[in-house]
C-alpha cells in the first residue's frame, strides 16, 4: 500500500497550525473569545468542553465553515482566514459522518477526487485503497442506509482522509458509536494517524476519549481556552478550579493560605478539620483564598491511624461502591464533608471495609493541587 | 383483530363515496348515450363511441387542448425553477432581513382570490405595452407568465418543506472535499430534493391545466385553453362530447395517479428492504 505522509512545504520550524487571536462572535453572543493555539505537525490535538463552549465553532473556523470575527488563521505558515472551504488543503469528518444518501460508498469516497479533477481509473484506484485501510473492501457499491454505524464512520474517515489532507478536523468522531466498538476504533484511529503523519484536531466533550486519542488537550470554557497541555499535564497539573472539576473525579476543598516558603506550604480547611501540607510553594500572597483538589486515588484509607503526622484525617464510611476494577468509598468526615476515595482491588480477598466504619484517610504532601478560586 | 363494520358506518361509507363519485361515474356513462338529449339515455343505439370519434375530428377542442398543454408545461417548469430559487434562499440564508417578509410575500398569491390576481395581471400587461411595446397584446405568453406568478407559491411550499430537512453538514462536507457553492447545489441538494420538485411541477401542472379565473383575464383571441373552451359550450347548452372530453381527462388523471402511487410504494419497499439489509450488516 502506498500511502505518503504529508510533506510540509516550508515552515517546518515554525507550528503548523497557529490559531491567532481568534474571535467569533454571533450577534452579541461571543462563542470563541480571543484564542490563540499553535498546534505541531503530527500532533493530535483535542479540543475538550462542555457544550455550547465553543470547541465546535473553532473547528468550523479551522475548516472554512466560519469566518472568524477577529484574528487569523495560518496553515502551514500561509494566512488561511479568507480561504473559503473548498479551498483549503484541509478536511473535516463530521458529528454525523454527512454520507452523501444518493451516492454508494465508492462514489462518496471518490468525491473529493471528482472535485479535483482525477480521472475516473486513478479515483477509483485510491478508492480502493482507503476501503481496503478503513477494511470495507466490499462495500463498494452499497448506499450509506445500508451500512452499521461503524462502518458509516469509517466511509467517512475514508472519505475525509482520500485527499491526502495536511490537516484533518474531526467532530465527535467516536460520539455516535457504541461503547465498546468506540473503544476498539480510539486505537485503531491513533494508529492510522500515526501511519498517514496527518494533524488531527479533534473536537470531543467526552474527556476519557481525548485523553486516550490526545497527544495535548486544550480545555475550553465559554469561548475560551483554560489550559493546554498532554493528558497527564491537564490531569496531575490543572490550572483552575473548572480543569480539575472537568477532568476526572476530584475532592475539592476551600481554604486559606496560611504558611507559603519556597520548600512547603499550609493551606487551613475549614471543612477538613485538619490543615493541608503541600511539598511545594505556590507563591501566591499570604492568606490568599485558594481550592485545593484531592483525586480521590490518592487517598489511603486504613483502619489504624497512619504513622505520619501530617494530611490525616479521621472519618467514617458512608458509601461504598464496588466497580470490579476498583472500590469507590465515601467518607464523611468529622466536620461534615464528604471525601471520595477510589482504592484499585489488588487482590480478592483484601480486607473489607464495612459500612459506617471509622477509617483514617491519608495522602502524600505531594498530591494536593493548590488552583485560585 | 378484525372488527366488523356497524351498518351506520357502512351507510356513511357508502354514501360518502356516493356524494364524490356518483355525479363524475353518471357522466363518464352518459359519454356512451347515443342521444344527442344529454338527459335521455337512448338505450337503442347506446353505448357508442360516436362523441369521442367527434371529439377527435373537433379541431378547435384538440387545438385548446395541445395550448393547455403547453402552457402547462412551461409555467410549471418556470415556475418549479423560480421556486428552487426562492426556496433556497429562504431555507438556506436565515439571516438576511427582512426574511420573515419575503416569506410571507412568496406564498401570499395562494390566499389571494384569483379575480384579484388576474385582474391586476391584466392592469399590467396592458400598462407594460403601453410603455414597452410588449407583451404584444395577450395570448399564450401572458397566460403562461400569469399561471407562472401563483402556481410559484404552491411550489414554493412543497419545495420549501423537503429543503428543511436536507442537513446542511452534507452541503458542507461536499464544499469541504473541494466542490464550489454551484457544484454542490447540482450535485448535492439538487438530487436530494428532485421529488418534491417533481411533486412540485406536478402540482404546478394541474393548477395551469384548470385555471380558469386568472386566465380568462389575461388570454386574448385566438389563444382560448380548454378549460375556457369548455365553459363556453357550456354555457351554450351541454352536449354529449363534453361528457366524452371529462372522461378522457378523468382516465388520465386515474392513470397518472396509479402511477405516481405505483412508484412511490416500490421505493417504499426497496428503502424498507435497505434497511433491513442495514440492521442484518451489523
Amino acid at each position: 500500500m502506498t500511502v505518503n505522509p504529508v510533506q510540509s512545504n516550508g515552515g517546518a520550524s515554525g507550528p503548523y497550525v497557529r490559531i491567532d487571536g481568534v474571535t467569533k462572535r454571533f450577534g452579541d453572543f461571543e462563542a470563541v473569545s480571543h484564542v490563540s493555539l499553535d498546534i505541531a505537525q503530527g500532533e493530535i490535538f483535542c479540543l475538550l468542553g462542555g457544550s455550547g463552549c465553543g470547541k465546535t465553532t473553532l473547528l468550523r473556523i479551522l475548516a472554512g465553515f466560519e469566518t472568524p470575527s477577529a484574528g487569523s488563521i495560518f496553515i502551514d505558515g500561509v494566512d488561511v482566514t479568507a480561504v473559503p472551504p473548498y479551498e483549503r488543503p484541509v478536511n473535516m469528518m463530521f458529528q454525523s459522518y454527512a454520507l452523501f444518501p444518493h451516492m454508494t460508498v465508492a462514489q462518496n469516497v471518490a468525491f473529493g477526487l471528482r472535485q479535483d479533477g482525477v480521472s475516473k481509473a486513478a479515483a477509483a484506484e485510491r478508492v480502493n485503497e482507503m476501503l481496503a485501510m478503513v477494511q470495507l473492501e466490499g462495500y463498494e457499491g452499497r448506499k450509506p442506509h445500508q451500512l452499521s454505524g461503524g462502518q458509516r464512520q469509517r466511509v467517512a474517515l475514508a472519505r475525509a482522509l482520500v485527499k491526502r489532507p495536511k490537516l484533518l478536523l474531526l467532530d465527535e468522531p467516536l460520539g455516535a458509536l457504541d461503547k465498546k466498538l468506540r473503544e476498539r476504533t480510539q486505537f485503531e484511529l491513533v494508529k492510522l494517524q500515526e501511519r498517514l503523519g496527518v494533524t488531527f484536531v479533534i473536537v470531543t466533550h467526552d474527556q476519557e476519549e481525548a485523553m486516550t486519542l490526545a497527544s495535548r488537550i486544550g480545555v475550553m470554557r465559554s469561548g475560551e481556552i483554560l489550559q493546554v497541555g498532554s493528558p497527564t499535564d491537564i490531569y496531575e497539573f490543572p490550572n483552575s478550579r473548572y480543569v480539575a472539576d472537568f477532568i476526572g473525579s476530584v475532592n475539592l476543598f476551600d481554604g486559606q493560605l496560611v504558611v507559603d516558603e519556597p520548600d512547603h506550604c499550609r493551606i487551613a480547611c475549614a471543612g477538613l478539620g485538619v490543615d493541608i501540607f503541600v511539598d511545594h510553594g505556590v507563591s501566591a500572597a499570604p492568606g490568599a483564598k485558594v481550592s485545593v483538589a484531592l483525586r480521590p486515588e490518592k487517598i489511603r484509607l486504613a483502619r489504624e491511624r497512619p504513622e505520619q503526622r501530617e494530611n490525616v484525617v479521621m472519618g467514617s464510611v458512608s458509601g461504598i461502591a464496588y466497580l470490579g476494577d476498583s472500590t469507590r468509598f465515601l467518607v464523611l468526615l468529622e466536620g461534615g464533608t464528604q471525601l471520595q476515595v477510589t482504592r484499585p482491588n489488588f487482590d480478592r480477598h483484601d480486607e473489607h471495609l464495612e459500612d459506617n466504619e471509622v477509617v483514617w484517610a491519608c495522602w502524600d504532601a505531594g498530591s494536593p493541587i493548590v488552583v485560585s478560586r | 383483530m378484525k372488527s366488523r363494520l356497524s351498518p351506520f358506518v357502512l351507510s356513511m361509507l357508502i354514501f360518502g363515496f356516493a356524494f364524490l363519485y356518483l355525479p363524475i361515474f353518471s357522466m363518464i356513462v352518459y359519454s356512451f348515450n347515443a342521444s344527442r338529449m344529454v338527459t335521455v339515455w337512448d338505450s337503442v343505439h347506446s353505448p357508442t363511441l360516436a362523441w369521442y370519434l367527434e371529439l377527435f375530428g373537433n379541431d378547435e377542442i384538440l387545438e385548446a387542448a395541445q395550448l393547455s398543454f403547453r402552457i402547462a408545461a412551461v409555467s410549471a417548469t418556470g415556475a418549479v425553477i423560480l421556486a428552487t430559487l426562492a426556496a433556497f434562499a429562504l431555507v438556506r440564508y436565515r439571516r438576511f432581513r427582512w426574511r420573515g417578509l419575503f416569506g410571507v410575500l412568496t406564498t401570499a398569491p395562494m390566499v389571494l382570490p384569483e379575480v384579484i390576481t388576474g385582474l391586476s395581471l391584466l392592469l399590467l400587461f396592458v400598462a407594460l405595452e403601453q410603455w414597452t411595446g410588449w407583451p404584444p397584446g395577450r395570448g399564450a405568453a401572458t397566460i403562461t407568465i400569469a399561471h407562472v406568478t401563483f402556481c410559484m407559491a404552491y411550489a414554493i411550499v412543497v419545495i420549501q418543506a423537503r429543503l428543511a430537512t436536507v442537513d446542511r453538514s452534507l452541503e458542507e462536507a461536499a464544499m469541504d472535499l473541494g466542490a464550489r457553492p454551484w457544484k454542490v447545489f447540482m450535485v448535492i441538494t439538487l438530487p436530494l430534493i428532485l421529488p418534491a420538485i417533481a411533486s412540485a411541477w406536478m402540482l404546478s401542472f394541474i393548477l395551469s391545466w384548470d385555471d380558469i379565473v386568472i386566465t380568462s383575464f389575461v388570454s386574448g383571441p385566438g389563444s382560448t385553453t380548454l378549460p375556457q373552451l369548455v365553459f363556453s359550450k357550456v354555457r351554450l347548452g351541454v352536449s354529449p362530447d363534453i361528457n366524452a372530453l371529462a372522461t378522457i381527462l378523468v382516465g388520465l388523471v386515474s392513470v397518472c395517479v396509479a402511477v405516481a402511487g405505483a412508484v412511490m410504494m416500490r421505493t417504499e419497499r426497496r428503502r424498507l428492504r435497505d434497511a433491513q439489509i442495514a440492521t442484518g450488516a451489523h
